[in-house]
């Protein structure tokens, strides 16, 4: 179970993760934290006529948000922002249950959804995208 | 020093005996013996507690201070046994200082609403320090937002040690209270309160310590440390959770209004007007955690059988052996390296997050504390969004600490692939 959190991919993100750094010509940010484990990161998106063209992170994060935060911003290139809270809503439904199918449309963020074995840890895979939807001001409905 | 030699130098404590009565120590977690090193969060029970408190329930179960049928009269001479206990535990003067709360939480903010709040103006003064927890750090900011008081600070060093020479220019003619942590849950540190007491009394200004790491292991003497509050949390010293007291000079109980009201608080009540009950009852409204009270009471007893003292050398020996141990890791960082430190060792690891090793020495069997302590100010002082931390108790052993060691080995060498 262990190895399925921390799978190569995840660890990759982690050392390596894409996007990674401020970005100057942003037109949307948010800052997540979560106080508790130490999460402090902010999502930047440059977004033209409700379609997200770039999004980058920084901060400072345990390997799950970092992983997460790193295949979201590559996920969130080309989208509709009218795309990210259902496919939020479908995240999470992953993290419910573990014998769910892969959803295509999530397509690595897939590879998260080993964390929904991990209670204490879930918040950390939602953390970046509550912080994208923050950013855009749509409401998530997680507190 | 190896786990085997460090062991025949344990004497005076049979930790293989005090085992024995940790039911909890029995299970397994994740397949794998349980290591419970996050006992500064809460520690876990002796059978005595856990059949105190269930002896009471199936027992003499009834109000206390109420009734007067058999299991009431039983049931308040219980309470009033453990208040007793209590205030032999922390050499107070008298029972009538005890009052219980559920834990220094709530000890602090009665203090600062029932003591502090009444006197407070504008302009005046509180000194607490740059490593309280929350607890003794909220209620004093919540309090001077509302009066226009001004919250100040005692420094530290990179050790974790208070800047004791400072104190005295700290304190001034404004300064109402001075809050101090007796030992620090996130460093460790043993702070000299007695030491800051007598700056403090020099001056006439009242001291309120934060006992809640301290009381299960050191031998706590409030008329020695000659302080004014000490606030104790039952769970953090194998008592019962949502349990703790308040030990207060009798003067300043005395001189103080209660916080709030109710039943057993009263002593007569018209609809015009109700006289207070005297102390300790009149800072105790509604029925109390009598179980709780009770439960509190077989844990000091189970300190004094086996010795406090015994006990801290034992921890202490687990202590130095782990800083020992983790020292040999590249790239770890112990936070707080006082000179004298309760059993507390707090670190970080660079390329491996707290979080992340949480997570991953808990598929070990290894329970350790991972995020900011509630001592967020004392993790900005030493510029980290968290530490992991493990912390002893009576029970532990050089075999659990080699057991978090080999997990936190795999941690790293896992996050670092």
């Amino acid at each position: 179970m262990l190895d399925r959190l921390y799978q190569k991919v995840i660890l990759e993100h982690n050392k390596a993760p894409n996007n990674f750094g401020s970005m100057a010509d942003a037109t949307h940010s948010a800052r997540g934290t979560d106080a508790l484990c130490g999460d402090d990161i902010q999502m930047w998106l440059r977004v033209t006529e409700r379609t997200i063209e770039k999004a980058q992170f920084s901060g400072e994060a345990c390997a799950v948000t970092k992983a997460c935060a790193s295949m979201l911003t590559e996920w969130l290139e080309g989208r509709g922002v009218d795309e990210i809270l259902p496919a939020f809503e479908a995240f999470q439904a992953l993290m419910d249950d573990a014998d769910r199918p892969p959803v295509e449309a999530l397509g690595q963020l897939n590879h998260l959804r080993s964390v929904g074995a991990f209670p204490a840890r879930r918040a950390n895979a939602y953390l970046p995208w509550k912080t994208v939807l923050e950013a855009m001001q749509i409401p998530s409905g997680l507190t | 020093m190896t786990a085997e030699r460090a062991d025949k130098d344990v004497r005076g404590l049979d930790v293989e005996a005090i085992r024995r009565e940790f039911p909890i120590l029995q299970r397994r977690v994740h397949d794998k013996p349980l290591v419970y090193l996050d006992n500064a969060a809460t520690c876990q029970r002796p059978r005595q507690v856990i059949e105190a408190i269930d002896g009471y329930y199936r027992d003499y179960n009834a109000n206390v201070h109420r009734g007067v049928h058999q299991l009431s009269v039983e049931a308040s001479e219980a309470f009033e046994a453990a208040r007793a206990g209590l205030a032999r535990f922390l050499n107070a003067p008298s029972d009538r200082e005890i009052v219980f709360t559920r834990g220094v939480t709530e000890s602090v903010n009665l203090v600062a609403n029932s003591f502090v709040r009444p006197t407070l103006s504008a302009g005046d003064e509180i000194l607490i320090t740059h490593m309280e927890h929350h607890a003794n750090l909220v209620p004093w900011q919540m309090l001077c937002e509302h009066t226009g008081a001004t919250l100040k600070v005692i420094p530290m060093d990179g050790n974790g040690e208070l800047l004791l020479d400072q104190v005295s220019e700290l304190i001034n003619e404004r300064t109402k209270l001075v809050g101090v942590v007796h030992v620090s849950n996130a460093l460790g540190t043993v702070n000299p309160v007695a030491d800051i007491c007598q700056i403090a009394k020099d001056r006439g200004v009242p001291v309120l310590v934060d006992g809640a790491q301290a009381t299960p292991h050191l031998n706590v003497d409030v008329q020695a440390l000659n302080c004014d509050f000490y606030c104790v949390s039952g769970h953090k010293m194998y008592g019962p959770t949502g349990i703790g007291a308040l030990w207060a000079r009798a003067a300043h109980l005395e001189a103080m209004p209660p916080w709030q009201g109710g039943g057993e608080m009263i002593e007569h009540v018209t609809l015009d007007k109700t006289t207070f009950n005297e102390i300790p009852h009149k800072f105790e409204a509604g029925t109390p955690h009598i179980a709780g009270a009770i439960g509190l009471k077989a844990a000091i007893d189970f300190l004094d059988d086996w010795g406090i003292e015994a006990i801290a050398e034992h921890e202490q020996r687990l202590l130095a052996y782990t800083t020992e141990r983790l020292s040999a890791f590249e790239g770890l960082r112990i936070i707080g390296q006082a000179r004298a430190k309760g059993p507390v060792v707090s670190f970080v690891m660079e390329g491996a997050h707290a979080n992340d090793i949480g997570t991953i020495v808990d598929h070990f069997g290894v329970a350790l504390r991972t995020g900011h302590h509630c001592a967020m100010p004392a993790m900005q002082f030493f510029d980290v969004p968290a530490t992991a931390r493990v912390s002893f108790a009576a029970y532990n052993t050089l075999e659990e600490v080699e057991a978090f060691v080999a997990a936190l080995e795999r941690a790293q060498g896992m996050l670092k692939q």
